[in-house]
């Protein structure tokens, strides 16, 4: 695979192998899981073409979705929010408290905020107190959990909800197409234009090599503090799509979206060490992982077996995204 | 680094057009597959393949059917009763043609994740399903999209407030309050009391306090802590050890629900703080303790049979009877019988039919075929 002098042959094989090498094994890879997992559901699940399931499947992958490609620009900064997930949990209890006082476009100003702000301390603990951001945002974690419970306890006998015309919304349709499959298409192109701004080209440049985006004049510390601000700032976006679809908050929902969050930008070909990837992989992989889950569903094992089969599925997802670049890793 | 960028745009591109494109052409079967009203489902004559594995064209009237079960909440005994039984009763319609699967979701979920659940059944192709909610209303436009799916929606245990479910519950208002006006009796007025619930937020457990309460409001009986021990009788145990050591010198009782009044009374056992009165559950390990030390208690019946009960009013409205509108309360609520309660003069009877079962069985009612057809035109 390294070898330096190519034989002559024909400058078609050429340009895909040197295209391939440039670093796009990856998103290959992710591509070929994509259509991988979606044959094996058209196979397997003789419903999987309806509308209804159609209409479940994107209802069901906004929140990750989102949440996801918060984490995946955190990553290419070099870092990794373990708080993500939690974030998007304390962010919905917010807007849903204040829906009704405040009317919906200040509510979801407030779970913005919410999670711009969480992302602002996380940021600001990695980068200005130099804390692991493992074990920084592992700690905030229980802070927001924290704060959830107490903006929202469980159990409110009347617990705010989002007005209908939200939770109606986000199942109906578009000139055909369902709603949630045109917020999905909104994400990945707030991903493109995002990735056009000076601040992303920094933030590849400081997870490539910090000290060299350093000696280059990128002011570090802040290109890695806005990160987990845009981060937080998806996690909101991905809570406003979680009360969309049940229609109210759960202050102990959510801290499963984190670890998903991860998966998601490895299949889709992110590297976990930062400066390579992007979120549009980290689409793919979430599809993938949505799709893990259904053929799971259409498979129908006994559902306490179900979480091992899933694990199971999601390692091997990740094995094979992980082929290459474990390969040129460990030259 | 332009083209680079240009090339993943390119990919990014395409994966999304592939999955729009998915999305536009699973919508075009919209008018095919959705279908509305169930009862005018009578499409079986244009359909000339008979096998009977071919659920989807059987005719509605004579199944066989499809049921889904949608769970929330594994970690108690009385969850695996209800399955159990509900597995138990399919596997015999099953034997007479009527049902031919059963299709459980079962799992700790959160509501968004039984939102899952329920889309997951309706994506099986189940005729009807049979959910045990985590929440009063949370689910409801789940259960709107089910219902415009044609699935006809039962929920037991716990009510919710949709329209497009039919509730086959007994009131836990009124169940919270036999048990909670026997302790009104015991402690006296003015007594002071700890509760130990189940989940907050869980529809059953805020009718129960709720019932509960009103009770205790009447009886002018002040209660110092309302504690939540998520029907476990472990956590129960804690809970009430916690309790005591906070409030033992103050309190005259405790009102503890079902699924936790096993741990609260080892607790007051362990503690010798028998001369606390406490509720209890008519399950197998509780009346074998209370008969042990010689407790005054009350025993109340919360039947997981409930489920069955529910089955069986659905297969009658699958096979197109009507539900008589008299029997219902609230437009949708089927509120059934509150079993018989045990205290001290019943107790051996209630021994008797716990006989032989684990310390978690429940006793259980669940209405027959006959009972359930009173509830219909």
């Amino acid at each position: 695979m390294k070898t330096p002098t190519l034989p002559p042959t024909t400058t078609l094989l050429r340009d895909a192998r040197t295209w391939l090498l440039q670093g796009r094994l990856p998103i290959t890879t992710a591509i070929a899981l994509l259509l991988a997992t979606l044959f094996a559901n058209l196979v397997v699940a003789d419903n999987f073409l309806t509308a209804f399931n159609i209409r479940s499947i994107f209802a069901n992958v906004i929140p990750l979705a989102a949440v996801a490609v918060g984490q995946t620009v955190i990553v290419l900064g070099r870092g990794i929010d373990l708080s993500i997930g939690v974030i998007a949990t304390l962010s919905s209890v917010v807007t849903v408290s204040v829906v009704e006082p405040w009317g919906l476009p200040a509510a979801l100003l407030a779970g913005l905020a919410t999670g711009a702000a969480c992302g602002l301390v996380n940021g600001l603990l990695v980068a200005i107190v130099r804390l692991q951001p493992i074990v920084a945002t592992f700690a905030t974690s229980f802070v927001w959990a924290g704060l959830a419970l107490y903006v929202l306890p469980p159990g409110t006998a009347a617990a705010p909800r989002m007005p209908d015309v939200i939770v109606l919304g986000y199942r109906d349709t578009l000139l055909g197409i369902p709603n949630a499959a045109w917020l999905l298409l909104l994400i990945g192109l707030s991903w493109l234009v995002l990735k056009r701004t000076r601040l992303l080209r920094h933030v590849y440049a400081v997870g490539g090599d910090e000290q060299a985006a350093f000696a280059t004049g990128v002011r570090v510390a802040r290109v890695q503090v806005l990160t987990y601000v845009i981060g937080g700032a998806y996690a909101a976006i991905g809570s406003f799509a979680m009360l969309a679809n049940s229609g109210s908050a759960d202050a102990l929902a959510g801290g499963g979206l984190t670890l998903a969050s991860i998966a998601a930008l490895v299949i889709g070909g992110t590297r976990l060490s930062g400066g390579a990837g992007g979120a549009g992989g980290t689409i793919i992989g979430v599809l993938v992982l949505q799709l893990l889950t259904s053929l799971l569903v259409a498979l129908r094992p006994p559902t306490d077996v179900r979480q091992l089969i899933d694990g199971l599925l999601v390692i091997l997802a990740l094995a094979l995204a992980g082929l290459w670049s474990g390969r040129r890793r460990g030259r | 680094m332009r083209s680079f960028r240009q090339r993943t745009t390119r990919w990014l591109g395409l994966g999304l057009a592939l999955a729009l494109v998915l999305a536009a052409c699973g919508n075009g079967e919209e008018a095919d597959t959705a279908d509305p009203d169930p009862d005018t489902d009578t499409t079986e004559e244009a359909d000339p393949d008979e096998d009977e594995d071919e659920t989807e064209d059987a005719a509605p009237d004579a199944g066989p059917f499809t049921i889904g079960v949608s769970n929330g909440f594994t970690a108690s005994e009385w969850r695996t009763q209800m399955i159990a039984n509900l597995e138990e009763a399919v596997a015999e319609y099953q034997d007479q043609g009527l049902i031919d699967e059963l299709i459980i979701e079962n799992d700790d979920v959160d509501e968004a994740g039984q939102i899952e659940q329920i889309r997951n059944l309706v994506n099986a192709g189940v005729d009807a399903i049979i959910i045990n909610p985590n929440s009063p209303d949370a689910l409801n436009a789940a259960f709107d999209e089910a219902a415009a799916e044609g699935v006809l929606i039962y929920a037991v245990d716990q009510a919710v407030t949709s329209e497009s479910v039919t509730n086959v519950v007994i009131d836990q208002g009124q169940w919270a309050q036999i048990s909670a006006e026997w302790l009104a009796d015991q402690v006296g007025e003015g007594a002071e009391i700890v509760m130990v619930n189940g989940i907050a937020g869980h529809p059953a457990n805020e009718a129960r306090v709720g019932g509960a309460m009103s009770v205790f409001e009447d009886a002018n009986i002040e209660v110092l802590a309302n504690t939540n021990a998520d029907w476990s009788q472990a956590e129960g145990q804690s809970v009430m050890q916690e309790l005591l050591s906070q409030y033992g010198d103050q309190i005259d009782g405790v009102w503890a629900q079902d699924g936790v009044a096993e741990g609260v009374l080892r607790a007051l056992i362990d503690a010798d703080r028998l001369d606390l009165v406490t509720t209890g559950e008519a399950r197998a390990g509780y009346l074998r303790l209370w008969e042990e030390n010689d407790v005054d208690t009350i025993g109340v019946i919360n039947p997981p049979g409930v489920a069955v009960t529910a089955l069986r009013v659905a297969l009658m409205e699958l096979q197109g009877e009507q539900i008589d509108e008299s029997q219902l309360t609230d437009g949708n609520t089927l509120l059934l019988p509150l079993p018989d309660s045990f205290t001290n003069a019943t107790l051996d009877e209630a021994l008797e039919r716990a006989e032989g079962e684990p310390d978690g069985y429940s006793l259980d009612v669940m209405l027959s075929e006959d009972e359930v057809a009173q509830f219909f035109q």
